[in-house]
This record gives C-alpha cells, structure tokens and sequence, in this order.
C-alpha cells in the first residue's frame, strides 16, 4: 500500500461518512485502490431505516421495516404461487394458520401439501432426486439436513442473500439460543428460517410432589425428602418406582410413575436418546453416536448399555402397553392425570392449557431432564464420577422450512417463511399448543432470560404458574452448557431406526441390551460403509462446527 | 373338454392372438420393464443424493442372504400366510355354505358379511390400534366380561395375533364371496340326489358342496395365498413391524429399506429373491391344483 | 337358487344355522360399529379408557364428521378414487376379457396353462419391490401425480388377476351354442361378441367388483405417486396421522366414508354374484 492509496483513501473515506458518496461506490472506488471489498462490507454496513413497530398495511407484522411497507404496497407477489410441502397436522396446521395473511399482503398465492411424518423423509428427497422440483419450499426435520448436502451441489439454499434485504419480514436469527440455532446451520450458513424448536424437558405434576402427605410417604419409604425438581437419573427412578401402582390422584384407579411411548417409528426412540444423554455426554465428551476419527459407532459402549439397562427398569412404572402406543397415547395418560412425570416436547404443557384435552392445567412442574453422577467416556473408555452431570438436549424436529434448489420463486418463498418468523408470528406460534411450535428464540422466554412477559403468554391462554415453569425449564435445557448431539450425517433417519427397532425388542423384552446394542452397532456399521465411510466421517466432524 | 377347444384352423386363426396381445404387451412393458430395473438395482450401490455408487456384483444378494432381520420376516410372513389363509378358507366355506342354504334374510347375511372386503386395509390398521388396546379398547371390554386378558398391543406374540385376526376379519369376506357364487352353480337335481343319500346337512355338505365347489375354492384359495405374502398394511398400520421386529412382515422390511432409506439395492435384491422363493411355490402349488382338476 | 336344503331341514338344524349366521353377522358388523363410535368422539375421548358407548361413557360429537366432510382436500380425493378405481375397471376389462377368452379357447405355441401361471407371477411381487421402478418410469412419462398414471400402474397389477379369473370362467361356459353359431357361419369374432360375453356377465360382474375394490383400497402407491391433484382417498387415510401419531377419530371417519361406494357398487351387482359361477365344475 503505497502513501498515495492511503490518502485518497482517507478522502473517500470522509466523503462517505459525510454522505457525498453512496456506500457502493465507495467500496468499488476503495476496492479499485487494493481494499478488500469483503472485509470493508463487513466493516460498513449498510444504513437500514429504523424499525417500526408496526404498520397499518401489514397488521401481521411486528416490528416491521419502512421498506417491507413501502414494498408491499406493489403487491410484489401477485400472480405468483409457491408449493409447500408440510408435516400433516401441529407444525402443519401452524404454517396453514399465516398462509391467508401472507397472501393477503403481498398477493401471493401458497400451495400447501400435507405428508404424514413417516413419509415426509421420502416424499421430500424423492421431489429432489427426480429433479422435478415440485415444491418450494419443504418443511423438514433437523436430522435430515446431512441428506441435503449430500450433492455436490446442495439441495437447499442458504440464506444470506436474502437476509440483507430489508424489503423482507424482518426477523431476528441472533436472538436465538446457540444451540437451537445449531439446528438451522450447516458449516455456518444458516438455510432454515426459525418455526419450530425442539428439546426434550422433565414435565411433572407439581401438585403431587409438593402435596405434604404425599412428601412423608415418600421419606418413610425411601429415606430422603421428595426431590421436586429431581436432579438426577437415580431419583427419577426412585420417583418413578414410588408413584407406580397406587392411586395417588384419587380417582379410584391405581395410577403410575412415568409415561413413555415406544411404538416403532413414531419417534419413541427420543425418550432414549434423551435419558440416556446424560450417561455418555458429559463436559470431557461430546460425541454419542460416533467416534469422529474412526467413525465406529459407539453406541454399545458401557455407558450406553447402562443407560439402556436404567432405560428398561422405567417400563415397568407405566403400563406395558406402552410399548406400542403412539405419542399422543403417550400424551394422554399424564393429560389425564395417570401418570406423575413425562420427558417429552413442549407440547405436553402446551396441550395441558387446553380444558378439552386435559384435566392438569394449572398443575404442571417442570425440569431439565435429570442428570448423572457418573458418565462414561466411550472415546478414552472410562467412567468419571461429577456431582451432578446434566446435559441439556435439541432432540425432535424442530420441524422448519428450507427453500429447494430447484425453486423458480425462491424470493417469494423466503418471504413467506420470513413472514412466519417475524416476531409477531413466531410469539403466535409457541404460544398456541395446537401449532406444535416451541420457543426458541430470546424475546420469547420470561426475564431474565429473555424479553417478554407472563401478561404476553395469558393473553394467549396460559396459566401462569404453568408459563413461568414450563419456559424456566426449557430455556435451561437449550441453553445447557453441556448439550447432546444432534445427528445430522446423511442415512440419520436409518442409523436411529436401526436404534429404534433394536430398543422397542429389548423393551419388549426379547432382547438383553448389551446384546441390541451391539446389533445396532453391526448395522450401523453396514450403513456408514454404504454410504462411504470417508465422506460420513468428513460430514461428521463438519456437523460439529458451528 | 375337447370338444371345447378350437383346433388350429382358420377359425380365429388370428383373431386369437389379437385378443390376447394387447395384454401380453402391456403386461410385458409395465412389468418387464421394471423388473429388468429391479434386478439391475439389486446389483448395483444406491446412495440417496448420489444415486448409483457402482455396481457391486452379488454383494447385495449375500447381504441379503445372510441378514438375520430378513430370515425373520420371511418367518413371521410365512406364520401369518399359514395361520390366516386356512383359518380364512374353512370359516369363508362355512359362512358361504350357511348362507347359501337360503334361510330368510339371506340377501342380508350376504351384504353384511362380504362387506369387509371393501375396507381400507391400512383404516382397519388404525381401527385396531384403538380397539385392541388394554386401556379400555372394545376387545379388550369384552374379553374382560369373560375374564380374559391378552397383551394385544403389549408383547411380541400379541401384536401378531392382532394383526392375524384383523386379516382373518377382512379377507374371509373374499373367500365367502367367491365360494358362494360357485356353490351356486350346484344344479337342484344334485341337491335332491344327495338329500336322499346323506343323513344330515353337514354331510351333504362334505360330500357334496366341497367337491363340486373346488375347482372355484382352489383358485381362490391360490389368489389369496399369493396376496397374503404380499401382507403388508394390517400390521404396519397396527404395529409397524413393532414391538421390535416381531410382526415385521417382509413387505414391510422391503419398504423400509427400499422407500424409507432410499436403499435400493438391497431392496430389490430381497425383492428378486423373495420373488423366486415364492415363484418355485406357487409354481408347484398350481401344478398340483391342474393335475387335481384334469 | 335352491330353497331345497332349507325347506328339508329340521328346526334344531335351522337354529344352528341362524345362531352361527348371527355370529358371523355381529363379528363382521363389530369393528363397523367401533369406527362408528371413534368418529363420533374427539380426538383427547379416543385416548379415554372405557369410552365405549355413547352417551354413557362420554358425549358424542359430529365435529369429527364436519372436519372431515368440510375439507375440498376430502371431496377432491374422493373423486380422484371413484375415478382411478372406475378406470382401471374399465381398462382391465378391456384388455382382460379378450385376452382371457382367446387362452380359454385357442391353443398357442405355448400350453395355455404356462400363460396363465405367468401372468399369475406378476402379481407376485410385493409392491414395496416395484414401486421406485414404477416411480421412475411415471417420472418419465410425467405421469406423477395424475389420475392416468394411476390407472395405468393399478391396470398393470389387476390385469393378471383378470385374466385367471376371466379364463376360467369362459371354460366354464358351454360351447354347445358357440359351436352352432360356428356352423351358421358366424366369424370368431362374432362369436366372442354376440355369445361369449352375454353369456359369462356374471363372471364379468365378479371380476370389475373385485378389481374396483381392489383399486380403491390400495394406498402404497397412491400415496407415492400422487400428492396433490390426483391423491386418492386411500392415500388420504394413510394420511390421517399427524406428528402425534395416529388421529383416530379422523380414521375413523375416513374409514366409514370410504367403504360408501363399494358397498353400493356391491348391493347393486348382488344378484349377479348369485346366479353362480363354476369356474369349470359343471361340464355340459
């Protein structure tokens, strides 16, 4: 950089900042001069006009920017369709919700087509793969992004171009909790816009646990006082084991410690996933599935088949059929008040608002799920004790759009989904139960954790004893510093039915854990070896990086 | 039967071939085509995303042959052909054979028990889930005013007797049909005949009904064991292949590999094999079943 | 029809035959009547335990029915059914028939039986096998998600059945009068026509009965290849599950609605079933 260059560059400098030059101009005149362009972009955004709180043309959008409302005026969307394609039902249903009111605004028109889940995996990478490119836009599962970027040239696209623009909802990706973020991410671009955000919590019936009888029965039985939270996986289960079999919610029906649902491929596989974090993961090891130099599995190390064997004992303190019943069966019986405790998705509290679906409003207590004293390091093989090792979790799907490669109208559908993710929409969302959205972002959590407000969550049903537990404790479970993987390699949706099959046996009690462990482990091995061991292990260790 | 059969002349010459080639044809490219795509699949590696990897020669087809969770949905295949289609075929013989006796409120009997053919396969599936669970599903109320309790839903046994008798519940209704429109072609004259001879119903019946009306019960019966291989949505919609891999059905590990894990190769390579497993017994089975007819 | 067996019977035979009839009747009605009583429930009643009898264990609601009744998706994919099922129908009719009379009548360089135990192998194959085949010719074709792409692939799988049962049934049919015909002169095809085909409508009843139901119940390859326009409604109840699993009350409706007209069809083409068949029994 010669003395010259620093000169004139100072001058075009302070004609910049003195508004006599535009901000384009200035980076090509600099660039022209040896500045990098890309670092002096970075440096000098670019003026964005105050956000409004809202406008009187867009009654959806809050806040809204001066320039989404001027373009909306054009009715920028007219004439134009987008294809959907949505999980049937909850997170479907949500998205259904804004379609009119987007398409009121902007004219657009939206397609929408509703998949059952077990077949969303197919329908979506069989549109991709026949290059017919039917659909926009494809609400998918978290794991299933290691499937898109397989290609050479990914099937979804990211979103930084149209981040920048102010013409589109505005929506604020920096206010999300790291790890959810994680989710929507791959190698640091971002490619989803924020709906739904999953994690796995301890939901339990506070007013059993606090009723003092109960409390005394519980001591003279086990020696110490009713833990409400419980804190580690030992005390769940001796929680579990003392609510099993007596009626405790005097309704004349014995009732039971825990529910699970372990029906095969209907997700029931999470309730494992989740229970046993806490036995592998801990602040020395955050791999649980793979051994990211050799990508051997490892998930019939010790620790796993501990958790397993720990996993096993909860069947017994709900009923057998469990095994077979479906999430919503799962629901039911702590909707109802049969059962004292659940680790499942926040749409437990959520459905409890709702007087139709559920006689425990009012009575909800939530937790992290409990942790361990001791976890095993399946990398260096052995066990190291902690006072209390809990592990925070983004399990489920976190179900959200991304836009297909092969999309005509990217713009438009981006819009549409931005138009989800403004704040105004996606406080909507987590706090309706029926949308099967949860909050993951700041401004939706209470202080001082986050920005907003029990009177915001009233207004939209929720009991307040309800609200202030329920976001405590998923906040704590998604802003852990300890967190769970998420698998996000191509071929997830097999490894973890290879998983699932080989835990609803032992379940069943057809199978010794160690025995399915080490089955799922030979499987496992025989999908990453089709899939080419070298490039899962390179998307593995890129999964990791944020 | 020979008077019957046209002997090579002018006479239909070529009229016979086409009547029968459109069909041929179609059948030719709409099945050949795709089994000639399946069995290059079944030796090649498949990759979602990347599509053919390359061709790996017999490697699929050992895979196959030495995977432990295909031998065990052909078992638990192989139980539900044995148990459902003869339980099928005696209670769609005797239903077919009551109703044919012509008590009053025949054309009722008959509306009502073939219904269940025009079911959806996969809704009786869901039904099932609902009616057979231990909290409080319908059989399991009744059953408990008998003092029965069965673990349906809740062990590995369980879940495929459900799924057997929810089979058995839809499909006789097809043995019941076709069987009764056979018996019908039993001329009054025979019935009068063996009237005199037997002492009671039951033996005409026997002597009678179930000789006359084999040649339309054995095609039947052929057709639906053929079908019932194939099983595929009762016990995935009630079970799905669960608990663990007790009421797997080979269909349903196919689908699983082939659509739900874009594995294709091993997928058709099961195909092609379960195909000349079951070719080889249906070739015998219908063998056996000419010969019988003459 | 004989009234033969019934008149001759004794009144403890007669009992015995009505208590087993009424049986069969009550186990075929009984799962009919729990859909009845799912699609009148909510969805949270379908998860209570002993929710059996309305009115007494819990309150009965239409808003199953409405939620269903009320969706175009609903009416649209009911359509799409009654028109893939009928045209398949005819479709198989039309290659089948003739196909089936030329095998029962002609002989061929190859023994008739071999063809009919080919055409019986392709139904052989579970549809899990051939479905990407399938999916990727219609791919090509750009048949997917169309109602003729359907039709084509259900054609494909009910013409063999077609043909075996169809094939049988000529055989069955008399020839004595074919034969006269032949000697007043008349063509092959003219026999086919004018005599073959009136004389074996029963059997022509039986298969487009079995065939349209055929068509109507399967759900595999609707929801595969079709999602939006052509769906069928069979592919709709394979759809009546959401993220928490099965939405039994919906099923339950779906259920009910979808058995309407193949029931119809049947009561109508009842009496036809009943002339009877013999598949080659009855010989002259």
């Amino acid at each position: 950089m010669n003395h010259d260059a620093t000169d004139r560059f100072k001058e075009l400098a302070c004609d910049y900042l003195r508004r006599r030059m535009g901000r384009r101009q200035f980076l090509a005149m600099a660039a022209e001069l040896g500045f990098s362009a890309a670092v002096l972009s970075r440096l000098i955004r670019p003026a964005r006009a105050a956000l409004l709180d809202s406008s009187p043309d867009a009654p959806y959008e809050s806040p809204i920017s001066p320039e989404r409302v001027a373009f909306l005026k054009t009715k920028p969307y007219r004439g134009t369709t987008i294809n959907v394609m949505v999980l049937k039902a909850t997170v479907g249903d949500g998205l259904k919700y804004h379609v009119p009111h987007w398409e009121a605004e902007t004219g657009g028109k939206v397609n929408v087509a509703e998949v059952p889940i077990e077949t969303l995996h197919t329908q979506i990478f069989s549109d991709l793969t026949s290059g017919l490119g039917r659909y926009d836009a494809y609400m998918t599962g978290a794991w299933f992004y290691g499937d898109f970027f397989q290609p050479q040239d990914p099937y979804i696209v990211a979103l930084d171009r149209f981040l920048s623009d102010p013409r589109h909802p505005y929506w604020e990706p920096d206010q999300w909790l790291p790890a959810m973020k994680t989710l929507y991410t791959w190698q640091g671009k971002l490619y989803g816009v924020l709906f739904d955000g999953d994690a796995q919590a301890l939901y339990y019936r506070k007013d059993v646990f606090t009723n003092p009888d109960v409390q005394a029965k519980f001591k003279a039985k086990t020696g110490y006082d009713l833990p409400a939270p419980p804190k580690t996986m030992k005390q769940m289960h001796d929680l579990a084991d003392f609510f099993t079999g007596w009626d405790w919610n005097q309704d004349g029906s014995k009732d039971w410690g825990i529910s699970l649902h372990a029906k095969v491929n209907e997700q029931g596989f999470f309730h494992f996933l989740t229970l046993a974090g806490p036995y592998v993961i801990s602040p020395e090891n955050k791999y649980f599935f793979f051994n990211p130099d050799t990508m051997k599995p490892l998930i019939n190390s010790e620790g796993h088949v501990r958790a397993l064997e720990d996993y096993v004992k909860f069947v017994s303190n709900g009923p057998q059929e469990q095994i077979s019943w479906t999430l919503g069966q799962g629901w039911n019986l702590f909707l109802a008040g049969h059962a004292v405790m659940e680790p499942t998705w926040g749409d437990l509290p959520t459905l409890a608002q709702d007087p139709k679906e559920s006689k425990v409003a009012g009575k909800i207590g939530a937790c992290p799920i409990p942790g361990t004293t001791e976890a095993f390091n399946p990398i260096l093989g052995q066990w190291k004790t902690y006072d209390l090792n809990q592990v925070g979790n983004t399990n489920g799907g976190s179900w959200h759009c991304v836009i297909s490669r092969f999309s005509k109208k990217q713009d438009a559908t981006y819009d549409f989904l931005a138009f989800m993710a403004n704040r105004k929409n996606a406080f909507f969302n987590c706090s309706n139960g029926w949308t099967g959205v949860q909050p993951g972002m700041r401004y939706e959590y209470l202080p001082p954790a986050g920005t907003s407000s029990i009177a915001e969550w009233q207004a939209q049903g929720w009991n307040t004893a309800d609200t202030a537990e329920y976001l405590h404790a998923y906040y704590q479970e998604l802003s852990m510093p300890v967190q769970e993987e998420h698998l996000r390699i191509p071929g997830t949706a097999e490894y973890w039915h290879e998983l699932d099959v080989n835990v609803s046996s032992v379940l069943a009690g057809q199978t010794k854990p160690k025995a399915a462990l080490d089955a799922t482990a030979a499987a496992w091995e025989t999908i990453t070896e089709r899939y080419g061991r070298s490039a899962q292990k390179a998307l593995y260790q890129a999964s990791f990086k944020t | 039967m020979a008077a019957a059969r046209i002997s090579r002349g002018q006479y239909g010459a070529r009229l016979k071939y086409v009547l029968l080639l459109p069909a041929v044809v179609w059948v030719v490219a709409f099945t050949f085509l795709p089994l000639v795509s399946v069995i290059r699949y079944s030796f090649a590696a498949y990759v979602l995303g990347r599509g053919i990897t390359g061709y790996v020669g017999l490697a699929n087809y050992i895979e196959v042959v030495n995977s432990a969770r295909f031998w065990h949905s052909i078992m638990v295949t192989a139980i539900y052909v044995a148990v459902s289609v003869p339980v099928e075929v005696a209670l769609g013989f005797l239903m077919a054979w009551l109703v044919h006796l012509g008590p009053p409120g025949t054309r009722t009997f008959r509306t009502i028990i073939g219904a269940p053919l025009f079911t959806m396969e996969v809704a009786i599936g869901y039904l099932g889930v609902t009616m057979f669970s231990s909290q409080g599903g319908l059989i399991a109320v009744l059953l408990a005013k008998i003092g029965i309790d069965i673990p349906w839903l809740s062990s590995a046994w369980g879940g495929l007797a459900a799924a057997i008798v929810l089979d058995i519940w839809r499909w006789t209704s097809f043995m019941f049909l076709i069987v009764l429109a056979g018996l019908g072609s039993i001329t009054t004259e025979l019935y009068d005949a063996a009237i005199l001879d037997a002492k009671n119903h039951w033996q005409v019946m026997w002597r009678l009904a179930v000789p006359l009306a084999w040649p339309v019960t054995s095609i039947a019966i052929l057709l639906r064991t053929i079908e019932s291989l194939k099983v595929f949505a009762i016990p995935f919609a009630l079970t799905t292949g669960g608990p663990g891999t007790s009421t797997e059905v080979f269909s349903a590990t196919d689908y699983l590999t082939t659509i739900q894990f874009f594995d294709f190769g091993k997928g058709s390579a099961m195909g092609i094999v379960f195909l000349i497993m079951v070719s080889a017994v249906i070739t015998v089975f219908f063998r056996q079943m000419r010969r019988r007819l003459g | 029809m004989t009234n033969v067996l019934w008149v001759r019977a004794s009144m403890w035979s007669r009992l015995i035959v009505y208590v087993l009839l009424i049986g069969a009747a009550a186990w075929t009605l009984m799962p009919f009547a729990w859909a009845i009583v799912n699609s009148v429930k909510t969805l949270a009643d379908t998860f209570q335990a002993g929710a059996i009898i309305p009115f007494v264990d819990f309150t009965p609601t239409l808003k199953s029915w409405d939620e269903v009744l009320s969706d175009p998706q609903v009416v649209r994919a009911f359509v799409s059914s009654i028109v893939v099922s009928a045209g398949t129908t005819v479709f198989v009719l039309l290659l089948g028939v003739p196909a089936a009379y030329s095998l029962a009548r002609f002989e061929f360089p190859i023994d008739s039986n071999d063809i009919t135990l080919w055409f019986l192998s392709q139904r052989v194959l579970p549809p899990a096998v051939v479905l990407v085949p399938f999916y990727l010719l219609m791919v090509q074709f750009r048949l997917i998600d169309t109602w003729t792409g359907l039709i084509f692939c259900y054609s494909t799988f009910n013409l063999a059945f077609a043909v075996v049962i169809m094939r049988d049934i000529f055989r069955d049919v008399s020839t004595e009068i074919e034969d006269a015909a032949k000697v007043e002169g008349a063509s092959a095809w003219q026999v086919f026509w004018m005599i073959a085909l009136p004389l074996s409508l029963d059997g022509l009843v039986v298969t487009s009965v079995l065939v349209f139901a055929f068509s109507w119940n399967e759900a595999l390859f609707a929801s595969a290849l079709t999602s939006q326009d052509a769906m069928t409604f069979s592919a709709l109840v394979l759809a009546s599950r959401s993220t928490r699993g099965v939405d039994f009350n919906i099923a339950s409706v779906n259920t009910l609605i979808g058995i309407i007209p193949p029931v119809i069809l049947y009561f109508f083409v009842q009496r036809y079933l009943a002339r009877g068949l013999s598949f080659g029994a009855v010989k002259g």
